[in-house]
């Protein structure tokens, strides 16, 4: 256990310790509040000209139930949030494990006794932290506009659990993909197309029949992500994030052992 | 970590009755069509510090991570306390301090936390791990960069400190891969008679291609080249032909071609 904790320490002071991860937050809390001001200057918009209009204003009750926060702010920002994970979180798990490869200290950690899956479960632990951290600072915005928008807290912990989930996804495939190779750039680049082909199989129903199409729904990201916005939490997307999770894992887990074979 | 077998355990202390620390046995280890070591048999005494000498590529690292457990042998054995590392990586990790030629350590890291790190990492309780790095610190003369990320200091600390993480938990077996390279001579000094100090007390697997610093520390050495042993025997014997870098260069000399290796 000392070992582990020892693992858990190290990890994230080598995290802290990179400007990447400062990079990464703040262009997270940048980039969402871009997203966010966005979509409420339009909601503003529209506000402002249905009441200037000649349909008689706020008080006609002219403006159409589709245009309030929840539908014109807080859905589409959720949605492009899940997209824009796409960019920062490979910039974060692209040196988990490839780093590590190319100085050599995989060596170290693997010749110092402890069990390589100690070392797995300690690099998802403090990356799963640092998404979910991620996730705090791109939630303050959309949240706030729930609580002005009327949206019940359950609500908001669905959607937030959704996002949570979503980033442990796409970084369970970017520690996947940088345990596959000792370049970090391939890591990140490996990450991206794995992750933006696996968000969304929309891009395949043209080359496969109506009956594949509906199970490649099922194994995309956004099929399970989206229920989390609409406030549905079930079993059935948990389930799919773990064993998302689990599988990658088990890659890496696999790819270490393979080393001593062919390193 | 899995429990050595029954048969390994009674294996192991016969092999500790036997005065064997580390032993090899028709090693081979293939890269592809690449042979790194072919039929290597050597056998290394507790308390002993053994060289490994041979020039770039002829496969002393290979057998460093072979009997680390970072590798698997193609053919043979090879065996540390009579347990194999490829089936008991962690027992045998456990009893080795490994100090690489090229120093393998986390540069955004202070001295003194990531001695702490490897103390961790070796299992030392919190009161040992500050006796254990205040003592490494001491001992590699690193108190004055004790808080300096690892990044900014010159190679030779930087080596001092890829040392210390070796020595932090007082391993039975140390291996050293070239260890004073990068060091001024008056470290290399130091060095030595750090390591010359451990003789008797800790299995020293010492790997080189400095001969004077083969002849200074090693009681017995043996010469590889491109996998093969072409050496074997006391190092003064060994080293103490008219051209010693004749075996570098894979031509025995009648020592070199008839050692049967006898432990000192």
């Amino acid at each position: 256990m000392r070992a582990f904790r020892a693992l858990l320490a190290k990890e994230s002071a080598v995290l802290f310790a990179s400007p990447v991860a400062y990079l990464v937050l703040t262009t997270v809390a940048i980039l969402t509040s871009i997203v966010f001001f966005e979509h409420l200057r339009l909601y503003n918009h529209q506000l402002f000209l249905y009441a200037s209009s000649n349909m008689g204003g706020f008080e006609s009750g002219a403006i159409p139930d589709y245009i309030n926060l929840r539908d014109t702010v807080f859905y589409p920002v959720m949605e492009q949030l899940g997209l824009l994970l796409l960019l920062p979180i490979p910039l974060v798990t692209m040196r988990v494990f490839a780093r590590e490869r190319d100085t050599g200290t995989e060596e170290m950690l693997l010749t110092s006794a402890i069990a390589p899956t100690s070392i797995v479960v300690a690099k998802y632990a403090i990356t799963f932290s640092f998404v979910a951290l991620m996730m705090v600072v791109s939630f303050i915005y959309p949240a706030s506009a729930v609580v002005r928008g009327g949206l019940g807290l359950q609500h908001l912990f669905a959607v937030f659990l959704g996002l949570v989930l979503m980033g442990w996804g796409i970084a369970s495939i970017g520690l996947a993909c940088s345990a596959l190779t000792r370049s970090q750039v391939i890591a990140a680049a490996t990450t991206i197309a794995v992750a933006y082909l696996l968000y969304d199989f929309g891009w395949s129903y043209s080359f496969v029949s109506p009956d594949t199409a509906i199970w490649l729904d099922k194994a995309s990201l956004h099929y399970h992500f989206a229920r989390f916005s609409e406030g549905i939490v079930t079993l059935e997307d948990i389930a799919y994030f773990a064993c998302l999770a689990w599988m990658t894992a088990a890659v890496v887990r696999t790819s270490l052992a393979l080393r001593r074979i062919s390193p | 970590m899995k429990p050595p077998a029954q048969s390994e355990s009674r294996q192991a202390k016969a092999s500790l009755d036997r005065g064997v620390q580390i032993e090899a046995n028709g090693l081979c280890r293939r890269f592809g069509a690449f042979a790194a070591l072919t039929n290597l048999d050597l056998s290394i005494e507790p308390g002993e510090v053994f060289g490994l000498l041979g020039a770039n590529g002829a496969g002393k690292t290979t057998f460093i991570r072979l009997a680390t457990g970072s590798l698997l042998p193609s053919e043979g054995t090879i065996r540390v306390n009579g347990l194999s590392p490829g089936r008991h990586p962690q027992a045998v990790q456990a009893q080795l301090g490994y100090v690489p030629e090229t120093p393998r350590l986390y540069t955004e890291l202070r001295v003194e936390g990531f001695l702490r790190f490897v103390a961790g990492l070796r299992g030392l309780s919190r009161s040992s791990a500050e006796e254990a790095v205040e003592s490494a610190l001491v001992r590699f003369r690193l108190e004055a960069v004790a808080k300096r990320p690892i990044g900014h200091l010159s190679k030779g600390y930087r080596q001092r400190v890829s040392l210390a993480q070796g020595f932090l938990h007082d391993p039975g077996l140390l291996i050293v891969d070239e260890p004073t390279s990068g060091l001024d001579p008056e470290q290399r000094r130091e060095v030595r008679e750090l390591l010359a100090g451990l003789a008797g007390q800790r299995t020293i697997l010492l790997c080189t291609h400095d001969l004077a610093e083969a002849r200074e520390l090693s009681a017995r050495c043996a010469v590889l080249h491109q996998g093969v042993r072409v050496a074997l025997g006391p190092t003064s014997e060994v080293l103490g032909g008219e051209d010693p870098l004749s075996l570098f260069r894979g031509q025995p000399t009648e020592l070199g071609s008839t050692s049967k290796g006898s432990p000192k």
